[in-house]
């Protein structure tokens, strides 16, 4: 249940780690799996982290402390319902940035995401994804 | 004067005179009038759409010796079915479940049931197997479901799993808790003080153990584990 003020883990190696969402996409209800939000970075890397050797270096520096940028939930602690019956939850809420176009940011996603992503057409973050659930 | 008088005498006279034909008048107005109601049967039929349907039983022709044809009443769902839920549930476990193996694993009286505590590898049948804690069983008749509980990629994750589901192939116990669990719902082990973490390691042993056991390396007979039974393996009957 993704709203204003919601504090969300940023799973992908655009630079940001922690952002905040300010509005969800998805008119009037909270955000699930798979809905885009525009979120404020609250915590990026720091510049010390990606060396000067480092390949993500330009992925690390691609957002600041206090950018607004667009993202997709990739995992709720809220509980979601599949068609089988099965209920996923996960014990965080994680988002990866995205451009205004629908580009990830990142190159990769560090982490579990849900597999509700397939069938919000958000393919390409699943398979950025080293395990989906 | 003279003359007017024997003309008003006249006409009172032709009134006087007139009167037994004027009253006969009126009485054959009034006969004709009676007459049109009381004698149905000097009056043509009615049409159909006007005969009322009590008009059969005065009808000479149709006798009351033709019977109202009679139903009986529908079979009754309620004398047929006394537990109508519980026959609902009945039917559709055997449809999903047609050998019995998961309701017989998951049946109290069976002494390997999985509990919670346990941990428990689902396979299924589109996408990967899932293993996690069991931290809750809800026995619903064919709506029981099993919540598993496991940490991948440092991130927990919790799964119902509908154990009569057609998606679901098998259930396997990977290892029994030590002790038995003192309450019902282990929701506590969502804390990070009582989190056991992730199960990759009790899986791995075990399916390496599964193996061995299956290509006959392991000269250890497990029932459930012989490649002899692969079935009751697979379901998970009788896992140590």
């Amino acid at each position: 249940m993704i709203q204003l003020k919601t504090m969300l883990n940023c799973i992908d190696n655009s630079g940001a780690t922690i952002v905040e969402c300010i509005a969800n996409l998805r008119m009037k209800r909270h955000g699930r799996i798979g809905d885009r939000i525009i979120v404020v970075v609250q915590k990026s890397r720091s510049m010390g982290d990606s060396g000067p050797g480092n390949t993500s270096a330009a992925a690390a520096n691609k957002v600041r402390r206090g950018d607004i940028r667009h993202a997709i939930i990739v995992r709720t602690a809220k509980k979601v319902q599949r068609k089988d019956g099965m209920v996923v939850r996960f014990d965080d809420n994680a988002c990866a940035l995205i451009g205004k176009n629908g580009e990830p940011l990142g190159t990769r996603i560090n982490g579990i995401v849900g597999a509700e992503l397939r069938s919000k057409q958000q393919s390409k973050l699943l398979s950025l994804a080293s395990m989906h659930v | 004067m003279a003359s007017t008088a024997p003309t008003l005498r006249q006409s009172s006279c032709w009134k006087r005179l007139l009167r037994p034909s004027r009253q006969q008048k009126t009485c054959v107005r009034c006969l004709s009038t009676a007459l049109a109601t009381t004698p149905s049967q000097f009056l043509p039929p009615p049409p159909p759409r006007l005969r009322s349907p009590f008009r059969i039983l005065n009808d000479t022709t149709h006798t009351l010796s033709k019977k109202i044809k009679t139903y009986p009443p529908p079979p009754s769902h309620r004398a047929k079915h006394p537990f109508a839920v519980a026959d609902w549930q009945a039917y559709h476990q055997k449809q999903l479940d047609p050998t019995g193996s998961r309701t017989r694993l998951f049946d109290r009286n069976n002494p390997d049931v999985p509990r919670v505590g346990d941990i428990l590898l689902v396979a299924f049948k589109t996408g990967d197997p899932f293993a996690g804690v069991c931290l809750s069983i809800k026995m619903r008749g064919v709506d029981t479901g099993i919540l598993l509980r496991n940490k991948l990629h440092m991130v927990g994750v919790e799964m119902w799993v509908k154990i009569y589901s057609p998606n679901v192939m098998a259930i396997e116990v990977v290892k029994r808790a030590e002790k038995r669990a003192r309450r019902g719902k282990l929701y506590y082990m969502r804390k990070p003080k009582h989190d056991k973490g992730s199960v990759e390691k009790e899986v791995e042993a075990y399916l390496k153990r599964r193996r061995l056991i299956r290509s006959g390396a392991l000269g250890v007979k497990d029932p459930s584990l012989s490649a002899k039974n692969p079935a009751s393996a697979r379901s998970g009957v009788g896992a140590r």
